[in-house]
């Protein structure tokens, strides 16, 4: 195995396939769903609270405007890592507390406040945890994407919703059919810059005892000894990590082709750079 | 519908009134835009509205389809008074479904056209008869395209508006104007963000509707189509009328000091 360097004839290639095709690193592969999935999720989830967030911003109603900009300064100044591992515990606990309530005799429930009674208690399975972790993602970018959007609404042109208006539409007609449709084009270069943070901040899922594909491989990279077989490798983590910068730069890449599709998509007779010669 | 909501060409004597203004005040802040402006428009009419710059003249076409809400006065449609309230923020239309009703019937023309631009020319004409007017897709599209050929643009129906020139653009704002079937239509000086070869594309347009007997208020700094399609013109200074009356009275034996000076003006 030490014939890494070794002259390309000697190699044993046969050996190298069966090495990175054996079932640790299969698991390893199957893991990307992980990342993948979260970062698909907590973009749905982002987009939704950014949109919310945004609207609420712009509410005329002095309440919700300041819960739509709290929402905004608040979570846009706390640490994504903090958020993604304080968030689910939060949330755990809360949860609990409240199956307290129904779950547990009264007496269970009079001296200790913590733990709960055995009824009451919630082991987060990987995919709770999973979709706990993709609503903080959510969360945290979706006020970053509040602000994007706020600003992409403010852009569109006020005589495209004057015009709007003084044909009658309601203001959700103008909403769904002039507003947001004319927002996009304004929004997606913030929005591109919040999804590739968002992609990012995926390694963080092994914080939440996910096994994604940060933490398979730090397990398969750390020095692998055998009893029967001898020391099969050394520290060979950083050759994992390498792996997975090429993965996260060849997903940038395709975001970035993604992006341009659909900014040519939105901007279809935009007067903008990229919808002046829209066909 | 098929017939193009065309207007009977009735010779009656005395026509409906459609629009009635009374003592609109209009403020903004202190700036008192408008002080007090009577005004009447019925069936068939062509009001011309000329006033220098800065003398209320957008705010006045505004404040009939309540773009901007007067700050005092009454508004009357078709017989059917506006109604009002106070509010903490002053008068506030209080009928949300009268006032949609209202704008759906008087169709806007605007000087930079507004067209929705990331529709196509003929979903911006199909879109106020499908969503506010909730009339039949298929219907309206037959109709539009017979607009978008009488504006003369029917060869643009499938681009956007980005696409076409000032003038184009400005037609297609009159088909989509026009495909609301409207009482009567505003226009805010429609041909003055044009180059003077493609005003004259957009003034026929404009004439040819007068013809029709179109109800029209026309603001306008184009004293010559306002002398040709007016019925009545209306000379506006400092918020207030200070002269109406025919073209011919208008343009030929201007009264005021005010109206001489700007046509003298208008003509250089
Ligand atoms: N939304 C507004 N806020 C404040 N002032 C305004 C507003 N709209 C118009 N005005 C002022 O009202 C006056 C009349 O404007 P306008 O009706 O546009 O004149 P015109 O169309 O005759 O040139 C101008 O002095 C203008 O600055
Ligand atoms: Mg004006």
């Amino acid at each position: 195995m030490e014939t890494f360097f070794g002259s390309a004839l000697d190699y044993d290639y046969v050996g190298a396939w069966a090495y990175i095709t054996n079932g640790k690193h299969l698991g390893w592969y199957a893991s990307v769903r992980w990342t993948l999935g979260a970062a698909i999720l907590g973009a749905g989830f982002a987009l939704f609270f950014g949109l919310a967030g945004a609207m609420m911003k712009r509410s005329r109603n002095m309440l919700i405007e300041a819960i739509g900009s709290g929402y905004v300064v608040m979570v846009r100044g706390v640490p994504d890592v903090l958020f993604l591992i304080s968030f689910p515990l939060a949330f755990e606990v809360g949860i609990e507390t409240l199956l307290a309530y129904t779950q547990c005799t009264l007496e269970e429930r009079a001296g200790v406040l913590w733990p709960p009674c055995v009824g009451a208690q919630w082991a987060l399975s990987d995919i709770e945890y999973f979709l706990m972790a993709s609503v903080s993602l959510g969360l945290v970018y979706g006020a970053f994407c509040a602000n994007v959007i706020y600003g992409a609404l403010c852009a569109v042109p006020h005589g495209q919703i004057e015009s709007a208006i003084a044909y009658g539409m309601t203001p959700r007609q103008i909403l769904y059919r002039v507003h947001l449709p004319q927002m996009w084009v304004y929004a997606l270069p913030g929005l591109s810059n919040v999804w590739l943070l968002l992609l990012k901040a995926t390694s963080l899922l092994s914080l939440l005892q996910i096994a994604d594909i940060v933490q398979w491989a730090e397990r398969l990279g750390a020095p692998n000894y055998f009893s029967f077989a001898g020391l099969v490798h050394g520290d060979w983590r950083w050759r994992y990590y390498l792996v997975l910068f090429v993965f996260y730069i060849l997903m940038t890449m395709v975001s970035e082709w993604g992006f341009s599709k659909l900014t040519r998509r939105v901007s279809r007779g935009m007067a903008t750079q990229g919808g002046g010669d829209a066909g | 519908m098929g017939e193009l909501c065309r207007l009977q060409q009735e010779h009656m004597t005395e026509q409906p009134t459609i629009l009635l203004l009374e003592g609109i005040c209009k403020r903004f802040g202190a700036l008192e835009v408008l002080r007090g402006i009577d005004f009447t428009a019925k069936k068939g009419e062509v009001v011309a509205m000329i006033g220098s710059s800065g003398s209320g003249k957008s705010t006045l076409l505004r404040c009939v389809n309540l773009l901007e809400t007067p700050t005092e006065g009454r508004l009357v449609f078709k017989g059917e008074e506006i109604a009002f309230h106070q509010t903490a923020q002053g008068q506030q239309p209080s009928n949300p479904e009268q006032l949609r009703r209202l704008r759906s019937n008087l169709s806007m023309v605007f000087q930079q056209f507004n067209l929705w631009q990331h529709m196509t020319i003929i979903e911006n004409v199909m879109e106020v008869p499908i969503i506010v007017q909730g009339r039949g897709r298929d219907e309206v599209r037959a109709e539009a395209l017979e607009l978008l050929d009488k504006v003369g643009i029917s060869d643009k129906a499938k681009n956007f508006p980005a696409q076409l020139s000032g003038g184009q653009q400005q037609r297609a704002a009159i088909a989509r104007a026009l495909a609301v079937c409207p009482e009567a239509m505003l226009f805010d000086e429609p041909t003055s963000a044009l180059d003077p070869e493609l005003e004259q594309e957009v003034m026929k347009v404009i004439r040819d509707l007068a013809e029709e007997g179109r109800t029209m208020l026309l603001v306008t700094h184009d004293m010559g189509l306002a002398r040709d399609v007016a019925n009545k013109v209306v000379f506006l200074n400092q918020g207030l009328i200070e002269e109406q009356g025919t073209p011919a009275e208008v343009f030929d034996n201007p009264r005021s000091t005010r109206l001489q000076q700007f046509l003298r003006a208008s003509a250089a």
